[in-house]
């Protein structure tokens, strides 16, 4: 009786072992076909070469009569480095200081931050470098405790807390932590804060509204997963005098119009990323968002064609860079210098500085890893260039049109087919009813965690489609039916063998039926499960009907006939002592 | 149930002491990684030395798991322990302890090292990498156990064959799970579903076969 009632759980726990030896081979054929599909791509359409000029400089920088080379902007897709999307690479990366998991928001030195969940407070080291009285200059080790109501040297209650915590990424950049001002936003107070390390307070700005549907997810450097992706800018740049482009490369033959810093920093502003993929200005004085307009990240073109926003997680990587344009002035209203970004060192002999807010570059790249857009933004929040990495085709030496690189990626490139039609057979031998709840599921998944995915594939063709924003849901959902038919027909098939298989063996018409539609449901792994769990018997003729039938069994599974056993019935004749009866 | 443990382990000495030295090993490559890390020149030998010890060690617990299950399978230990007041569900316990032992021996040291090297060689941060020790240690314990349970299932068997070369096939088809899922929480939940449900098998094999 217990083994009755423990059959089911054995038959489930089965199952899952198996799925679990089923997946990763699987998992390991698409990874390497998806390897091979992406590192095949032609050099071409792994990259958006020179955009130029970048659009968003002003024109008298731009063209200058001693520009020999105008601004521009690039963007390269790093395909070979697919395999550090992996689990073991995702997870030591995210463990790391500045990353995802780690409470550690920045470690450079002896200048660190983390959040200090116990105290829900901030807690920074930095060096502040004081003048002494024989004016010689000394680094201090400075360390403050930051609440949403204050700073202070010691740990205090009184600072408040903090919840869930969100800094500016740029602080890593050694110019953005020399201005010791820092912006940071918490989730759950739903309000952004100011933290002024010089003068030892923390603004807070006004809560954001409950009624506005606003999520910011990362404020100022907003990147995710550069690893896949290079991104550079170069301003305009003039000929260095008696130097040839032969002599020393490109580099020592050209030099920028005014000095050149990255600094992260989009001048009066800070960027913020929204969970929807909006990006927003926030005014670092007031802690308001400025309502110029709003920016979104690119949407590459994919292989179901380009959607018309992206959210963060749809993607693999982006990467957005401000470009702000400081101007210099000495004390009686010259301009003493100008440059792009802010360097390091301040610079003492300026009285006042304008920083401009120029525009941004936004680059991002498809879940899957063969599709990159980049766009230049002006100012005032206009998409003024878009590029996808795209092959050109040409007939005889005239450029027709343009094909998407994820297409290529799919079908054009070397062995890419042979890649493609590998992946969708190994899709098609991962259980259907997985299939489709990866199609129902496609978008809820972070675009990185569908490389290391074993049950549920957001990044299979059938997920792919449920992507699509173009269509109506009914005929996108064909479509994947479409997609799948061969993994359908596969469990059909192995359904009508367990079906037949179980009829020999016994099993109640009940149970049938669930195998039957256990193995639809999940395919290989369902019918390898039957196999492991059926009954061991070994079957003997049934006398009455002369199929198999089983000894363990009262009756014969097929005619329900009882065993035929002969009557023990006694003799008539009786052996007796004939001595006795006379 | 003591008796029964000690019984296990002495049978299964061999595993034990093997766990020693290969915790040594192990922990010998982890401080020597450490102490001669350089950022631009990452410590190739060490790792390397670390993942085939790695390998040696899963196969090895795994090939413990079904030399348990082997011999008692072709000796009939169980069948003649059950003559005893012994229920054949205690003599699986001894034998899954004896094995979760092993692992331990073998793990809690390079922990212990980790965390002390953790301590020595990271900036004075309190959360600077908290957890990561734990979490791999946990997955890593989950994963040695994972092995150690698909010996015990393929070790059911008579053939001397099958329990040799399904184990080393699923061990070697297993272990990449860590490369594809990391150490996080997605692989300890599949790590804790399959050891249960590798243990309920075993369990069900182990007590429905006839004496």
């Amino acid at each position: 009786m217990k083994s009755v009632m423990n059959h089911p759980i054995k038959v489930l726990a089965t199952g899952f072992i198996v799925l679990v030896f089923l997946s990763l081979p699987l998992f390991w054929i698409r990874f390497i076909c998806e390897t091979s599909i992406t590192t095949g791509m032609p050099d071409e359409t792994q990259s958006i070469d020179r955009m130029q000029p970048c659009g968003i400089v002003p024109a008298e920088l731009e063209n200058d009569p001693n520009v020999a080379h105008h601004s521009s902007v690039s963007a390269r897709l790093h395909t070979e480095r697919l395999f550090l999307s992996l689990g073991i690479a995702h997870y030591l990366s995210a463990t790391y200081p500045g990353a995802g998991r780690s409470n550690v928001h920045f470690l450079a030195g002896e200048e660190w931050m983390y959040f200090d969940q116990k105290s829900g407070q901030l807690v920074c080291n930095y060096l502040d470098t004081q003048i002494m009285p024989d004016k010689g200059a000394r680094a201090k080790n400075v360390r403050v405790f930051i609440g949403p109501k204050g700073m202070s040297e010691t740990p205090d209650k009184t600072l408040g807390r903090f919840t869930e915590i969100i800094i500016d990424g740029s602080w890593n950049l050694q110019n953005q932590r020399s201005s010791r001002e820092l912006v940071t936003y918490d989730k759950r107070l739903r309000c952004f804060f100011r933290i002024d390390l010089i003068k030892r307070i923390v603004v807070k700005g006004p809560e954001l509204p409950k009624d506005v549907p606003r999520e910011p997810i990362q404020i100022g450097r907003l990147q995710k997963n550069d690893f896949s992706m290079y991104f550079d800018w170069w301003p305009p740049r003039t000929r260095v005098p008696g130097k040839n482009p032969g002599d020393d490369g490109l580099r020592g033959a050209y030099q920028p119009i005014i000095p050149t810093f990255y600094d992260g920093r989009a001048g009066p502003y800070v960027l913020v990323l929204d969970r929807t993929g909006r990006i927003d200005l926030l005014d670092r004085d007031t802690l308001e968002f400025v309502r110029i307009a709003c920016w979104r990240l690119p949407a590459p073109e994919t292989y179901f064609g380009t959607a018309p926003s992206m959210m963060p997680k749809d993607l693999l990587a982006y990467e957005v860079r401000p470009l702000t344009l400081s101007k210099f002035y000495l004390e009686d209203g010259r301009l003493l210098k100008m440059t792009f970004g802010e360097a390091y060192e301040p610079e003492r002999a300026a009285s006042r500085v304008d920083r401009e807010y120029l525009g941004m570059f936004a680059t991002s790249v498809s879940r899957d890893g063969t599709a990159m857009a980049l766009a230049v933004f002006d100012a005032q929040g206009n998409q003024i260039k878009t590029e996808y990495t795209r092959l050109s085709q040409s007939r005889g030496y005239r450029r027709t049109d343009y094909l998407p690189s994820s297409k290529t990626a799919y079908w054009q490139a070397r062995w890419a087919p042979v890649s493609t039609i590998s992946k969708y057979l190994a899709e098609n031998l991962h259980p259907p009813i997985l299939s489709l709840a990866s199609y129902f599921t496609a978008s809820t998944f972070e675009a990185g965690s569908g490389h290391r995915a074993l049950f549920l594939l957001p990044n299979s063709f059938v997920a792919m489609i449920a992507r699509d924003s173009r269509g109506h849901v009914a005929e996108k959902l064909f479509s994947a039916l479409w997609l799948i038919f061969p993994s359908i027909l596969l469990a059909i098939w192995l359904a009508c063998r367990v079906t037949k298989d179980a009829a020999i063996v016994g099993l109640s018409r009940k149970e049938r039926r669930w195998w039957m539609l256990g193995t639809i449901a999940f395919g290989l792994a369902g019918y390898i499960t039957y196999r492991l769990t059926r009954p061991k018997v070994t079957l003997v003729t049934c006398a009455n009907c002369g199929h198999p039938r089983r000894p363990d069994m009262d009756k014969c599974h097929r005619c329900g006939s009882s065993w035929h056993i002969p009557e023990l019935t006694p003799p008539a004749w009786r052996v007796l002592d004939g001595a006795g009866t006379d | 149930m003591l008796a029964l443990i000690k019984r296990e382990i002495q049978d299964c000495i061999v595993y034990f002491i093997a766990a020693v030295v290969f915790s040594a090993l192990l922990a010998i490559v982890l401080v020597e990684a450490v102490f001669n890390y350089d950022s631009r020149n990452p410590p190739v030998v060490a790792i390397s030395l670390g993942v085939v010890l790695g390998i040696i060690v899963t196969l090895g617990l795994c090939g413990m798991g079904a030399g348990q299950m082997y011999l008692d399978k072709t000796r009939r230990i169980s069948a003649f322990i059950s003559t005893l007041p012994v229920s054949r569900s205690r003599i699986l316990l001894a034998r899954i302890v004896s094995g979760i032992l092993a692992i331990l021996i073998l793990l809690v040291p390079l922990a212990i090292t980790a965390t002390l090297l953790l301590l020595v060689f990271t900036p004075p941060i309190p959360p600077i990498y908290a957890g990561i020790v734990l979490e791999i240690s946990t997955a890593a314990f989950l994963l040695a156990f994972a092995c150690y349970c698909i010996g015990l299932q393929t070790g059911w068997n008579s053939s001397a064959l099958t329990p040799t070369l399904g184990a080393l096939g699923l061990t070697c088809l297993f272990v990449p799970l860590v490369v594809v899922k990391g150490f996080g929480p997605e692989i300890v939940l599949i790590l804790v579903l399959f050891i249960a449900a590798s243990l309920f098998r075993t369990w069900h094999n182990f007590s429905s076969t006839s004496l």
